[in-house]
């Protein structure tokens, strides 16, 4: 299915921090249908989550970003993808998948806390993007219903993976 | 009883003399308090003890109480004119305050006394060098080798010396006979080394190459010369300049260890007989077949492929500049327009250029809202059109550039480069204001990016908006510096003083532009003064090759684009103030609010300063502060009074006076010379000075202006200066402008040859200006610069605004309503009630989400 694309040779990725905020504003204002709330672009640049708070670079030139935050309950602690978005002309050359896999091994990577799941919210009009993640594991664990205010269809699924902790995974 | 010699005055008594014995050895360890302590004794038996007393001031000056240190020396040099010491300290002291020449005189009266001392000596041979008096450095060299002749160094400094004077051949003397006498090299000595390269250099210099590769071949044989890249450029050189069968091996040998220096490429080429800057038909196909071989022979060397560019012509250049931009395009190189800019010199190349890249643009071209072809680089695409944006923008085709860099910015919006040089467009087209606003949002997409944010402040100084730019610049100077300004001062940064000096000068703002100019200057005279301490270090550490190249640089200091440039645009400022003296008052009156609040601040910076300094432990006694005075600290935070101090046509001449030589091809320099010179009324100079820029472009408005102001002040002296001087001005000013025409017809006659040429109606308007001729005719004279036939440039038309105001025209607006739809997107000529406004867009306060509406908030 993706074998007839260019492969992703010069794909990179580095946290996002205060000073290339402008950066993350600037994919997002062009990438998604929502406006972002100052809290969230605080939120992101808190210095322990820059594992999972990406821009994505194709050939040194941002092309996208990737941000989760850490939800804990009940002592377990599960990784929510808030943004994962490639720059239109810059899709389907894999860049995403990479970038998904980068951050699943990060997940995998990490101590503390550890990361148990990986789960995000997708609107229930967008098929490419449910299989997208389907291909990399993730299965629909739930709907939110009226997740969505303003734009239609409101309603989102849930789509969630199970991390197997690094050492663990080698081990199988 | 004295010992013979000593006046009386001088000698003290045993217990005494011991004591000052022992304030030079305090003094010597910089055992600072001690010293002091053992004067003070001598000086309560004999206050009037000449050697003590300047030993005093000496000390107190280290201690930081300059004031103080420099009235006893003065006064101990009264008591004992004929002391070695008392002069020597002086001299010390005026070495200092950076006063060359007088510590010069005080060091030769300590040599009067004191023929022989090593130290003063040394010192003079510094101050000589400095000064440049090489004749009298020969002198002191030889007075310092006869007396240590055992000192490798003397025995170079001496070489040095002969060759700063001129004499090459007495350097090689004694370079000759320093090697016959030197003793116990160890191998690989890197003195011996530099020492023997010198020789070569010598050598070379002397045209005997001959002698100078046997030098340099055995030398480099025996490991005497040790520095390897050395000697196989001075023998590729050398071998060249002989003829030698040799050279070309020498000459790839080179290449083979760098295959990027254009240097060795043209030495390989001329040693072939082909002059890269000068081609036949012959010597290009060969230039080029031997480019080509290079490339073959290092593929990853960029050098060959470049120069082959410049020599290629027609299909060659085709067929070699294709993949030359394709390869860089795909890598993503953003210099690449600055590479190949200096082939637009020849316009078919500038065609095929642009046919080439637009060719390659086709092929790469797709939507920006869909995936890209997989064939196709997206990040190619985006750098292709910043490439041809650059491209038309350097060919004035700014609204296609537009829409190239609006391709792109909607293609990738994430790209600094499109940003910055979408603001760079703007600024000219005439919209300072929008270009600032990109570039702004270009340093928003990346805070850390220091480069992003240096072009941000002054694209903001470009829009007149100063305190704005410091803010920008502020957020990457020293966090402990008392301004930014003053940082960036410290830091000898031209490109802001420049800037801000200019941004003050178009604001009207005459006293901080001179204040700035004022730090560039002081820039390159601590450039000048910043060679001193070589003048010691690079003999005793035989680094004398390298130094002889920082003279040579040194002497050419103020060609620099940079201090040309203020030198010029301060003697306007001065020349103004002797014009019009009341600018200097009203401009202090003027000080708007956001100064005032500036001035205050910095008082009360400097208020916490001394109160700390108040505060801090008094046990710094013993510091040593040095003998360089500390900077003085700025009393005149706004400028004012160095715009009204007194004589600015004497400072003036004083900033111009090293353009007289080093900016001999500047034209602009040489009208600001004749400003300053006509109105000081040295009319020999002023006319010299026209007649220089004559010789470089008979036709430059600004000269034309000036032809007719000087016949008129000449025509119109009541008394001519003298017989001599009139003799000498009549008959070259003739040549210049032709006695039988009237001024009038002078001047109607240079509009009708160049009637459409802007500048040259600008030129035509003022010279009526000067004629006296009525305000109206003076308007309408400039307003035809408006025709639809006359070539105007933006420059030009900025330059007939100010004049207009200057005139107190009326009619300011309506030239500016006729800009308008002549530069369509320029904001210059907006009404000027819509400038506050348009300034303070100039700002991006945060990147500009789309226009889409987004009704959805996520938290």
């Amino acid at each position: 299915m993706s074998d007839s694309r260019p492969t992703p040779t010069r794909v990179s990725f580095a946290a996002v921090t205060p000073n290339n905020l402008g950066t993350v504003r600037k994919l997002n204002s062009v990438l998604f249908p929502i406006k972002y709330s100052e809290k969230f672009y605080s939120d992101i640049v808190q210095p322990d989550l820059e594992d999972f708070c990406q821009l994505i670079y194709y050939n040194d030139i941002p092309v996208g970003t990737m941000c989760c935050r850490v939800e804990v309950k009940d002592g377990v602690a599960k990784l929510y993808l808030m943004t994962l978005a490639v720059l239109a002309p810059y899709r389907s050359r894999g860049i995403g998948s990479q970038s998904l896999k980068h951050l699943v091994d990060t997940a995998a990577a990490h101590a503390k806390p550890k990361i148990s799941a990986i789960y995000l919210h997708v609107q229930v009009s967008n098929e490419d993007a449910k299989r997208f993640y389907a291909r990399h594991g993730f299965t629909e664990v739930g709907l939110y219903e009226n997740y969505y205010k303003k734009i239609t269809p409101h309603d989102a699924w849930i789509l969630q993976r199970d991390i197997q902790p690094a050492a663990a995974a080698e081990a199988t | 009883m004295p010992p013979a010699g000593i006046p009386a005055s001088r000698a003290l008594p045993s217990r005494e003399s011991t004591l000052f014995k022992e304030v030079l050895h305090y003094y010597e360890d910089r055992q600072l308090k001690k010293g002091l302590k053992a004067a003070d004794t001598i000086l309560k038996k004999f206050p009037n003890h000449g050697e003590t007393l300047c030993m005093k001031g000496l000390i107190l000056t280290h201690m930081g109480r300059r004031d103080e240190g420099l009235e006893l020396v003065k006064q101990g040099v009264r008591y004992d004119l004929t002391s070695h010491i008392c002069w020597h300290v002086f001299g010390l002291i005026q070495k200092g305050q950076k006063n060359y020449e007088e510590a010069l005189k005080s060091y030769t009266q300590a040599l009067r006394f004191d023929k022989e001392n090593m130290n003063i000596l040394r010192d003079a041979a510094h101050l000589q060098t400095q000064l440049r008096h090489y004749d009298a450095l020969v002198e002191t060299r030889h007075t310092l080798l006869r007396l240590r002749p055992q000192l490798r160094q003397n025995w170079i400094a001496l070489a040095v010396a002969y060759h700063l004077s001129g004499n090459i051949l007495e350097a090689k003397h004694v370079l000759e006979q320093f090697e016959r006498i030197v003793k116990n090299v160890p191998d690989y000595d890197v003195e011996m080394s530099e020492i023997l390269l010198y020789h070569v250099r010598v050598l070379e210099e002397l045209g005997e190459h001959t002698e100078a590769l046997a030098l340099l071949d055995t030398s480099a044989k025996s490991r005497a010369i040790i520095d390897r890249v050395a000697i196989m450029e001075f023998r590729a050189r050398l071998l060249s300049k002989l003829g030698s069968s040799e050279a070309q091996q020498a000459w790839q040998g080179l290449i083979d260890q760098n295959a990027d220096s254009y240097d060795y490429y043209k030495g390989f080429l001329s040693n072939n007989g082909i002059d890269i800057d000068a081609l036949t038909e012959e010597t290009q196909s060969q230039a080029l077949t031997t480019l080509r071989d290079f490339a073959q022979q290092f593929p990853r060397a960029a050098a060959p492929l470049r120069l082959a560019l410049t020599v290629a012509t027609g299909d060659e250049f085709k067929e070699l500049v294709e993949p030359y931009l394709r390869s860089r395009l795909e890598k993503g190189v953003p210099s690449l327009f600055t590479d190949l800019k200096a082939l637009y010199r020849v316009p078919e190349k500038r065609d095929i250029l642009e046919s080439v890249a637009h060719t390659l643009l086709d092929s790469l071209t797709h939507a920006a809202d869909a995936p890209c072809p997989p064939t196709i680089d997206p990040t190619m695409y985006v750098w292709t059109l910043y490439f041809l944006a650059q491209h038309h923008s350097h060919l004035g085709q700014h609204e296609k550039a537009l829409e190239l860099l609006d391709t792109a910015i909607a293609h990738t919006p994430t790209l600094p480069e499109l940003y910055m040089f979408r603001g760079r467009v703007l600024k000219r087209c005439g919209d300072p204001f929008g270009a600032a606003r990109w570039v702004d949002q270009a340093r928003l997409l990346d805070l850390q990016d220091r480069f992003l944010n240096a072009r941000c402040g002054k694209y903001r100084l470009r829009a007149g908006l100063v305190e704005e730019s410091v803010e920008v610049f502020g957020l990457f100077t020293k966090k402990d510096a008392p301004s930014p300004s003053q940082d960036l001062e410290d830091m000898q940064s031209l490109l802001y003083l420049t800037e801000e000096a200019d941004a003050q000068l178009r604001n009207g703002n005459y006293a901080m532009a001179l204040k700035k100019y004022t730090a560039i200057q002081k820039v390159f005279d601590d450039f000048e003064d910043d060679q001193y301490d070589f003048h010691g270090y690079s003999v005793r550490k035989f680094t004398v090759n390298i130094y002889l190249n920082l003279l040579k640089w040194e002497d050419t200091l103020r060609s620099h684009p940079q201090y040309v440039h203020a030198a010029i645009e301060a003697s306007r400022i001065l020349v103004r103030l002797h014009d019009d003296p009341s600018i200097a008052t009203s401009a202090s009156q003027a000080l708007s609010d956001a100064e005032k609040k500036a001035k205050k601040k910095a008082k009360k910076a400097e208020k916490k300063v001394l109160e700390e300094a108040k505060k801090a432990p008094g046990t710094a006694t013993n510091e040593d502060k040095g003998l360089d005075a500390s900077p003085p600290k700025d009393d005149d935070p706004d400028g004012s009074k160095l715009l009204q101090a007194p004589e600015p046509l004497e400072r003036a001449a004083k900033w111009l006076k090293p353009l007289n030589t080093l900016a001999a091809g500047n034209i602009e320099a040489w009208i600001a010379i004749y400003d300053v010179a006509v109105r000081r009324k040295k009319y020999t100079q002023a006319l010299q000075a026209l007649t220089h820029a004559h010789t470089l472009d008979a036709d430059s408005p600004t000269l034309h202006v000036r032809l007719v102001d000087f016949k008129k002040r000449w025509s119109s002296l009541a008394e001519k200066p003298s017989e001599n001087i009139a003799a000498a001005v009549s008959p070259s000013l003739s040549k210049l402008v032709p006695d039988e025409l009237s001024l009038e017809r002078f001047n109607s006659q240079y509009l009708q040859n160049h009637s459409s040429r802007g500048d040259a109606i600008l030129a035509t308007a003022q010279a009526l200006r000067i004629l006296d001729a009525p305000r109206e005719e003076v308007e309408s004279a400039v307003f035809s610069a408006l025709n639809a036939d006359v070539e105007l440039r933006l420059e030009t038309a900025v330059a007939i605004d100010s004049f207009l105001l200057e005139l107190k025209s009326p009619r300011v607006d309506e030239f500016r309503a006729g800009c308008q739809p002549r530069f369509g997107l320029a904001t210059l000529f907006a009404p000027r009630a819509e400038l506050p406004e348009l300034r303070k867009n100039a700002i991006q306060r945060a990147i500009a989400e789309t226009n889409v509406e987004k009704d959805e908030v996520i938290s």
